[in-house]
């Protein structure tokens, strides 16, 4: 009863200050709104990426000889031109010349798989994209580099919802590859159109006017398709799903840093010891100002996920684990704002509480990827992330939304508890000593 | 009530207590008079419990609170020299949470802080937050928050340090109703005429010492056959003061400020010689009374300071 006394009247103490409200509960809604906003379209994100080499499946969905024999019955028939296409080889062009370039094999790793192995692969994260080239993609490539004819070859690019960055990478290159096979292609019509005008070439273009209608548009004449697969159930990241996780789990440390400085407030307040006075214990006071800021990082992240859900439309994902991972994520909080608290008490000033505001949040942010996704950050921060409490929830609330069983962020929000508990643990011990010298040593004031 | 044994208290090298003993009887109001510095906080604490002696005892009932403070706090109130208060809470919410400290909820805990809100005279200030209080409220809340568990024992803390006279007043008489409904008080004051009006006896304390102790009367009686004379003049010095004090008939003499106080016999006699050293000395006299024995005199008898000082 009388810690919830305590509980109810910190609550009411934080929730009647505007300037904790605005700091706690609207600057974190208002800045994963600006970010969301600002950031939509160019963001990207990844939990795990290996920028120097991204490793792929190529799937074929051809028959290289059935499309060979197609290609030259098919010329045969239509323009009466013997033609095998052994001129040009499109495997050997996409594998070898392409893929096997010096530049392209820097950044890309690929396996030719079969199609079913592919997406196993995917779904395990094995590899991060699929290239699929799909049925005729020989005969339509041979139709396109050696005739006058533009036939749609439709690349389809299957990527890892956890892998954007590498999904990313993998497109940029395809793209860049469809782009100069356009341009040869655009050059071999040219040159074509100009045989003909110029009546080089002999009987093989009696047939140019035909030739001549498929030219205009002979750039859209091989398209990439960029899918971003679900796989086992799992969303990709946009900037609002991001930044929303980001913005929210940084400022709940704002609630460690706001309990940081109650209990030197109840003694400079005099109501620390009025509180003694009228019985209380050093664990009752302890344990509601645990409680309090429990409950203040618990109001901040339930307003968050709604005002997420409904504004920004994040899909927060399985309902049970981000109930017990917010539960978890506030309870370290508690144990780090009571940690805090402690060590404000015993050093007799707020230093130490606006240091942790000012300084160790912003640290904590920076290494646990609360102002810029971690993959993007230098390596050495990333190794130090581990450090930030935000880092670890920020990691397993994305986890979530990915689409992860509880099993998956189960050490997470273990390294969570026991940092709660360890703070906690440590801050009861140095609030007992200060207690216990304060008795013996201190000088009170006196009228 | 409470008896205080052989008190000490040292903080390092500092003795803020030094062997006090005194007893607190049921009912009575009880003055700890003494300047700044004097110890009297330092001892209220120890009552109270937050800090423990260096060396002594105390009992309250018969038994000690150091072996068995739950006794003592149930039935303790405190109304500490700060304002002990959430400023951002409203009165009644502090008033509600004070009193679930000390087990009281629901009706009861509405009916007695409506009773307290009474004796206070904050009844229809309840409702505002205590940081828009003026500092005189703030000091009659700091009283109620400590009223509403009907403790048996009042500690009370300089209450009226820094407020105006009009709250003090309040202050005052409510501590004269309480007193009348039969508490018991401990008052702290380095106001000597708050002592005077409110304390049934007194202790004053200097330099973590009891130097006197009494009724209002017996402490006076101390100094009662003495005359004190104040002089204000122009100019005062050693040499002013030294002359005063060899007038014969003069006790003793001391200077506070622009004035010269000083202990003797036979007033009128003593009045002449005085104006006639001053003329002697070229000194000019602004102003001269000759007052009953006080406290203040008798600490200035006492110590030889003021006790302003």
């Amino acid at each position: 009863m009388k810690v919830i006394s305590i509980i109810i009247k910190d609550l009411k103490t934080v929730l009647s200050d505007k300037q904790a409200i605005i700091t706690t509960m609207l600057m974190p809604v208002i800045l994963m709104t600006i970010l969301s906003m600002a950031l939509k379209g160019s963001f990207i994100s990844s939990d795990d990426v290996v920028v120097e080499e991204v490793k792929i499946a190529v799937v074929k969905q051809y028959d290289e000889i059935i499309d060979s024999e197609i290609f030259t019955k098919t010329l045969e028939e239509k323009l009466d031109i013997a033609l095998t296409g052994d001129e040009v080889n499109p495997e050997e062009i996409f594998f070898e010349d392409f893929l096997g370039s010096k530049e392209v094999s820097k950044l890309i790793n690929y396996r030719v798989e079969e199609e079913e192995r592919a997406m196993e692969l995917l779904a395990q994260g094995e590899i991060s994209a699929i290239i699929i080239l799909p049925e005729k993609y020989i005969y339509n490539m041979k139709i396109n580099l050696l005739t006058p004819f533009r036939n749609n070859v439709n690349v389809r690019i299957l990527t890892h919802p956890d892998r954007t960055i590498d999904g990313e990478i993998v497109a940029s290159v395809m793209e860049a590859y469809t782009n100069t096979m356009s341009s040869i292609i655009i050059g071999k019509n040219v040159l074509i159109e100009s045989a003909s005008a110029n009546d080089i070439g002999g009987e093989g273009f009696d047939n140019i006017d035909e030739v001549m209608e498929g030219m205009t548009d002979l750039v859209e004449g091989m398209n990439v398709s960029i899918e971003n697969i679900t796989v086992h159930g799992r969303q990709s990241i946009k900037s609002s799903d991001y930044y929303a996780v980001a913005m929210m789990t940084m400022f709940i440390l704002f609630a460690a840093g706001q309990g940081g400085r109650m209990l030197l407030e109840e003694k400079d307040n005099q109501t620390y010891q009025r509180m003694v006075i009228a019985d209380i214990s050093k664990t009752h006071i302890l344990a509601g100002k645990f409680f309090a800021i429990f409950l203040i990082a618990s109001i901040q992240i339930t307003i968050m996920l709604i005002y997420s859900y409904f504004a920004l439309k994040v899909m927060w994902g399985d309902v049970s684990s981000i109930i017990v991972l917010s539960i978890t994520s506030a309870f370290a909080v508690a144990g780090l704002g009571i940690f805090i608290a402690s060590i404000t008490y015993r050093a007799g000033n707020y230093r130490m509480a606006n240091l942790f505001e000012n300084v160790v949040i912003q640290v904590m942010a920076l290494f646990g990827g609360s102002f810029f996704p971690l993959d993007l950050m230098p390596e050495i921060i990333q190794k130090f992330s581990f450090i930030s409490l935000n880092g670890v929830a920020l990691k397993s609330y994305l986890k979530i939304i990915l689409g992860y069983n509880f099993a998956d962020i189960s050490s997470d929000v273990l390294i969570l508890a026991l940092t709660g508990i360890l703070f906690t643990i440590a801050g009861v011990i140095i609030f007992n000593k200060e207690v216990a010298e304060n008795a013996k040593h201190s000088k009170i004031k006196t009228a | 009530m409470l008896k205080v044994k052989n008190l000490y208290k040292n903080f390092g090298n500092i003795i803020a207590v030094d062997g006090i003993n005194f007893e607190v009887k049921r009912g009575e109001v009880f003055g700890l008079l003494g300047p700044n510095g004097a110890g009297k906080s330092t001892t209220i604490s120890i009552i109270s419990t937050l800090i423990p002696p260096t060396k002594g005892e105390i009992l309250f009932e018969g038994e000690s609170i150091f072996e068995n403070s739950k006794n003592l706090r149930q039935k303790l109130g405190i109304v500490p020299q700060d304002i002990a208060l959430y400023p951002t809470l409203t009165g009644y919410e502090n008033l509600v949470f004070w009193g679930n400290l000390y087990g009281l909820k629901g009706a009861e805990l509405k009916k007695r802080i409506k009773e307290v809100a009474d004796i206070i005279g904050l009844n229809g200030r309840l409702k505002d937050k205590v940081e828009k209080y003026s500092g005189g409220m703030k000091r009659r809340l700091n009283i109620g928050a400590a009223l509403l568990h009907h403790p048996e024992l009042l500690i009370m803390d300089e209450p009226t340090v820094g407020i105006d006279p009009q709250s003090r007043s309040h202050i005052l008489d409510t501590v004269l109703k309480l007193s009348a409904q039969g508490m018991t008080i401990i008052y702290t004051t380095h106001y000597m005429e708050e002592a005077e009006e409110l304390c049934t006896r007194i202790c004053i304390m200097d330099e973590g010492k009891i130097i006197a102790s009494g009724t209002k009367q017996e402490l006076v009686e101390l100094v009662n056959e003495k005359t004190q004379i104040n002089i204000k003049l122009d100019n005062i010095s050693d040499n002013m003061l030294q002359i005063f004090k060899g007038i014969p008939g003069v006790y003793d003499a001391t200077i506070i400020g622009d004035t010269v106080t000083l202990f003797g016999e036979n007033g009128s006699i003593l009045l002449a010689e005085i104006i006639s050293k001053a003329l002697e000395e070229n000194t000019k006299i602004q102003s001269i009374d000759i007052q009953k024995p006080n406290l203040e005199a008798v600490f200035l008898h006492l110590t030889g300071k003021a006790l302003r000082d």
